[in-house]
């Protein structure tokens, strides 16, 4: 993985319509009509996007070479050859692929409504067991990985922005090196000098809170890069603010002026990236997975599209989808309430 | 290594003391002070996705908790296993099996001669579709006699039978466990009669495998008899070998699968206990697409051949580990191998020009790849990208493919993913000139899976070179049948040769199973069948 | 997702403006590369395809820079000549995903509200699909190879890039200028053509570099995993997945392909910051 330039994930976008009523009561009333109005749409429209995930998975996956009956018989033997259709047969009427396309898709969909994605080709085991018990790894990874990236962040930012322009040039390059590093490389290196070299960390990461360490910290440093760009500006932008001169001029210590007025306004733009960091964080956990041989959805994603065990992958993909539409949905959310464009004008 | 030649008798009596058995027989060795228990953390590469069935990463794990019916020793010899004797009739269609008494599959239901035959029915009803390539055309029947006396009808003679049962496809299981439950529990945990018991199986991650504290029944060729002297293996499943190598430096782990001949001499010289297994049966050998191409032409086969220095090619990159292997029909690991057939091509790039002007290819593009009306000689060679050839060997065709573009040839060399490969995108005639690959098996009868002819009623798709030819076919059904061990070997050389000498297929080199153990864990070894590694016998020193 | 795209967003060339020897760096890292795409044997000292077995993995050295691989091949070389299909991979990519991201992102911004609305949920579903799961796909569908690697990370930041253009075009259209203009009645196609798009698309230039020196990164994942071009050929993700395999006795062939295409991709962001302030200035 590797995080696109902040220009590419953010952009700019003109606000909802603004209110201009006269009586507070009244604006308080429609505000409330403006927030259910926005809420529900934007519910709409983030189920019509899992539906258009789904579909896409779905028919991505039947655009797959080959014969999938076969591939399933192949994988089951280790052998990459022709077969008769008499050892088809019986491998089609299990999974239903003799049905039309059209049939499997509904079937499918009704499935992911009630929660059936499907019978794993390969294990025989239902796609949501396959699936829940690497979750958690996942997550944790993710989790920690985020977590990390702000502890980093905020450290960096908080002892180079805006103090002298050879610590800030120094602070604003290490930035953005730090978001350019692949995850692949830094994860070799990391793995190289602390696993191989120091011995600090095992080899194979393994479930362990050691084990977590690495390959969280290969997450954390780019997307703790990243979010420093933004940071950076905001906590510059901030250090002139007339409450901080304020803050000053009561005799506050620098450092405290840094951390209780500065920091908390500049964090709010990666506040808002953090829901992104999310979803990255688990396209980066395919790469970081393989490289410290650690279980994960990343590594049976990676597994499953190899051995084309359909219903896993699709599986996987509408999870990934579903859980990146609610928490940005819900990041939504929460700016729609607090957007203070809404609440006056 | 040491294997223990145990009379039948004696296996008889030792199972019934089984339990009462200590765990001593490993105190000869050298070393330490043995510890009892204990847990073995082994770093496998690939992950299948059951435990039981044709592939061989299942065969090495089900290898663990199932026994056979009988095991091979160090000196290819068939021995005892679940099978105290066996026979086979005069016209060679009868075999009769004596079974172990007293022996339990670890569900609590008894081994008997019907539960065996089961089985039989139950591979090639799809249980396990190597077992079934093996048998098809041969098997007639299983039956019970009594409980303990099975006998199997075969179709034809066959008399690597038995051998071939040392296969870890032809492992026995719970005739109930098959029949009650589902298969997603019989996927993940067959119930067998075998040293370990499958616990858990944490995906993508480890399969635990506790020790089956009632386990009477090891094969003759085992150092000890009873249960296994650890508690448990942890069989972790990690896919790159460097991270493998430098978790048993470490002491992560105890024991490695598959390790990368580059770093061989280094775990060596720091006390490893290094075991190489020379897989018998195909060797990663090219096969030639004689139905559509250029290959067509024996001259330009045989031109490939002497374009390229296979040996040196494999001793490179191999660090002597992996050996060369000239014969493209079998593994010099194989009974009936046939070294005319191996040192048929050398090293000889004016024999391949010359081959390659007298074919006609004459013409050359402005990169020195040669043409024949205008049509370049560009092959297209496909090989399976970290399944079915490893790091080494994808070093080792690149080789290939330098040195034959020496003489003329442009070789299109295409890693193919897992998914696409086993989708059989390259798998018809149209979609390749030079296949690579290697197939396991215990005897040359492998020839017969390899090269059967190809027919409408009975296609044989593991026939890669498409090469329908009678009079190889007729050696290799001779082979099979023949009255004696000695007119076997001579029948299945003479189809050998007929490949080498037809340059049908070239061998490069022979494929490996190979471990490294760490010096505090003695006496795992590799069984003789398929190099999967042994832990039964496996035990920790202080 | 508004709040997403709501954050503030560091257009400006941050500090990195008042390091000119960074850009200097940058440009003669550019130039470099370019000349090792267009005429490689200028650089090159070996045959980067030539076997030599008992030279196999030795270290950096006066006769190998870089060292040598499992073959003996010179590493040094290889990478010269690699640089042209890698650059052209990350070229290919920028443009492919640059050019869709146009497409949609006008269309989101431009068409007429029904078409409009479905584009806009089309990029929001590409958008969650984890990127590098969509290139996963493509590549299983098509088969590893250069052009497939190409889309596979064009279309992975295709629906990133269509975002901004659709909100830069939003902008441009609120502006005082082009309600000016409506007012005076100049026609819609007009409009579009001589005020909207030529301010929306004014960054892209800079958008581009950016965009190039990223996909150079991206693809060289995708051979990281095995799913790239094909091995013997000296592609830089395809040495940094052969060179996995020997990072304890030989780490350079890990580490060094590794520096060179992390310091590509500085390289083009930091040329690509700059163009993006240049043009801002402008603006102003």
């Amino acid at each position: 993985m590797t995080l696109t330039s902040p220009s590419n994930a953010v952009s700019t976008e003109p606000t909802p319509a603004q209110t201009s009523d006269e009586g507070l009561e009244e604006r308080r009333r429609s505000r409330l009509r403006l927030i259910l109005l926005t809420i529900g749409r934007k519910l709409v429209s983030a189920i019509v996007v899992l539906w258009g995930a789904a579909t896409v998975a779905f028919f991505a996956q039947l655009a797959l070479p080959g014969d999938r009956a076969t591939v399933i018989l192949n994988i089951r033997d280790g052998q990459a050859q022709q077969r008769t259709a008499a050892e088809l047969a019986p491998i089609r009427a299990e999974y239903g692929l003799n049905h039309p396309v059209l049939v499997q898709y509904w079937d499918y969909l009704r499935g992911l409504v009630v929660g059936d994605f499907g019978t794993s080709y390969q294990q025989f085991r239902p796609v949501t067991a396959v699936i829940g018990e690497q979750l958690g790894a996942t997550v944790t990874l993710s989790l920690t990985a985020i977590l990390f990236a702000w502890v980093l962040m905020i450290v960096w930012v908080t002892l180079t922005a805006g103090r002298g322009p050879r610590v800030r040039s120094l602070g604003a390059l290490v930035d953005v090196v730090a978001a350019g590093l692949p995850a692949y490389w830094l994860g070799i290196i990391l793995l190289l000098v602390f696993a191989l070299g120091l011995r600090w960390f095992p080899v194979i990461g393994g479930t362990g809170v050691n084990g977590l360490i690495l390959p969280a910290l290969t997450l954390a440093i780019p997307l703790a890069g990243f979010m420093a760009q933004s940071t950076r500006v905001e906590f510059e932008r901030g250090l002139d603010q007339p409450f901080v001169v304020s803050a000053r001029m009561r005799g506050m210590s620098d450092t405290g002026v840094r951390l209780r007025h500065v920091l908390r306004h500049a964090t709010i733009p990666a506040v808002t990236l953090s829901g992104w960091a999310l979803g990255a964080t688990l396209s980066g956990a395919v790469i970081v997975e393989s490289i410290f041989s650690r279980p994960g959805i990343g590594s049976v994603l990676v597994a499953a599209v190899n051995a084309q065990d359909l219903p896993v992958v699709v599986g996987i993909v509408t999870l990934v989808a579903v859980f990146y539409v609610t928490v940005n949905l819900l990041v939504d959310i929460a700016y729609t309430l607090i957007d203070p464009r809404l609440k006056a004008s | 290594m040491r294997v223990s030649r145990v009379s039948i008798a004696a296996i008889a009596i030792a199972s019934v003391f089984a339990l009462t058995a200590c765990a001593g027989s490993g105190e000869a060795s050298p070393g330490g002070q043995p510890v009892d228990g204990g847990t073995i953390v082994y770093a496998h590469q690939q992950e299948p996705a059951c435990v039981f069935g044709g592939w061989i990463e299942q065969a090495y794990l089900s290898y663990q908790v199932l026994d056979n019916l009988v095991s091979l020793d160090a000196n290819h010899k068939v021995v005892p296993w679940l099978a105290t004797s066996w026979k086979s009739s005069s016209d060679g269609l009868t075999w009769t099996f004596d079974l172990k008494k007293n022996v339990k599959f670890t569900d609590g239901t008894p081994l008997t001669a019907a539960v065996v035959a089961y089985n039989f029915d139950y591979w090639l009803k799809g249980g396990n579709s190597t077992a079934d390539v093996w048998l098809a055309g041969y098997y007639k029947s299983a039956v019970a006699v009594n409980d303990t006396t099975l006998q199997i009808n075969l179709l034809k003679p066959y008399p690597d039978f038995a051998e071939n049962l040392t296969q870890a496809y032809f492992g026995i299981q719970s005739e109930h466990a098959l029949k009650t439950r589902t298969t997603a529990q019989n996927c993940e945990a067959p119930i067998g009669s075998g040293a370990f018991i499958v616990k858990k199986w944490n995906r993508g991650q480890d399969i635990i495998l506790v020790r089956n504290d009632k386990y009477t029944s090891p094969p003759a060729n085992a150092l000890h008899t009873g249960p296994a002297h650890v508690k448990e293996v942890d069989w972790k499943f990690v896919a790159d070998p460097t991270t493998r190598v430098a978790a048993l430096q470490s002491g992560q782990v105890d024991a490695i699968y598959d390790v990368p001949a580059v770093q061989w001499k280094t775990l060596k010289s720091d006390g490893y206990q290094l075991e190489k297994y020379v897989t018998p049966g195909r060797p990663q050998q090219i096969a030639f697409n004689t139905e559509v191409g250029p290959f067509t032409d024996e001259k330009v086969r045989q031109a490939f051949a002497y374009s390229l220095n296979r040996k040196q090619i494999v001793d490179t990159i191999g660090e002597g580990v992996i050996p060369f292997e000239g014969n493209g029909g079998v593994s010099q690991a194989t009974p009936g191998y046939s070294t005319k057939a191996a040192d048929w091509y050398s090293y000889d790039p004016a024999k391949a020009n010359a081959l390659l002007d007298a074919a006609g290819w004459t013409g050359r593009t402005s990169a020195g790849v040669r043409t024949k009306n205008g049509v370049p000689l560009t092959v297209v060679l496909p090989y399976g990208a970290g399944s079915i050839i490893d790091q080494d060997g994808a070093s080792i065709l690149q080789g290939v493919k330098e040195e034959a573009s020496k003489v003329g040839f442009d070789v299109d060399l295409i890693p193919v993913p897992q998914s696409e490969l086993f989708a059989g995108k390259y798998s018809s005639p149209q979609s390749y000139d030079l296949s690579v690959g290697y197939w396991t098996a215990v005897t040359a009868g492998i020839l017969y899976i390899n090269w059967r002819p190809s027919t409408k009623d009975d296609p044989n798709y593991s026939n890669s070179d498409f090469y329908n030819d009678p009079v190889l076919n007729g050696y290799i059904l001779a082979g099979n049948s023949a009255p004696t061990v000695a007119q076997q070997y001579a029948d299945y050389e003479k189809a050998q040769d007929y490949i080498a000498q037809h340059a049908l297929s070239i061998g490069v080199y022979d494929r490996l199973s190979t471990l490294a153990v760490s010096p505090k864990l003695k006496d795992v070894w590799q069984e003789h069948a398929q190099g999967g590694p042994t832990f039964y016998d496996a035990y920790f020193t202080k | 997702m508004t709040a997403i795209r709501s954050a503030t967003v560091p257009t400006r060339p941050i500090q990195l403006r008042r390091l000119p020897w960074g850009l200097f760096v940058a440009v003669l890292l550019v130039l470099l590369l370019a000349v090792a795409a267009i005429a490689p044997q200028l650089l090159a000292t070996h045959d980067p395809y030539a076997l030599d077995y008992p030279a196999a993995l030795q270290g950096p050295s006066w006769a190998h820079w870089f060292g040598t691989d499992e073959s003996g091949r010179d590493l040094y070389s290889r990478l010269v000549f690699g640089a042209g299909q890698s650059l052209l991979i990350g070229l290919g990519a920028a443009g492919v995903g640059i050019v869709l991201a146009l497409i949609l992102g006008s269309l989101a911004a431009l068409a007429v509200k029904p078409a409009a609305v479905v584009v806009d949920r089309f990029v929001e579903v590409m958008f969650a699909f984890p990127a590098l799961l969509l290139a996963l796909l493509l590549i299983a569908i098509a088969g590893p190879s250069a052009v497939t690697e190409i889309f596979a990370v064009g279309l992975g930041t295709a629906p990133g890039y269509a975002r901004m253009i659709r909100g830069q075009i939003l902008a441009a259209k609120n502006s005082g200028y082009v309600e000016a203009a409506t007012a005076l009645g100049h026609s819609r196609a007009r409009i579009v053509s001589a005020h909207i798009l030529p301010n929306a698309l004014r960054p892209l230039v800079a958008v581009f570099a950016l965009s190039v020196g990223q996909s150079i990164v991206w693809s060289s994942s995708l051979s990281f995993l095995g799913l790239g071009v094909a091995p013997p050929a000296p592609e830089w993700g395809a040495l940094l997945d052969a060179g996995r395999g020997y990072i304890i006795q030989a780490n350079w062939l890990e580490v060094i392909p590794g520096l060179v295409i992390v310091a590509v991709a500085l390289a083009a962001t930091t040329i690509g910051r700059h163009l993006q302030a240049h043009l801002e200035k402008g603006e102003k």
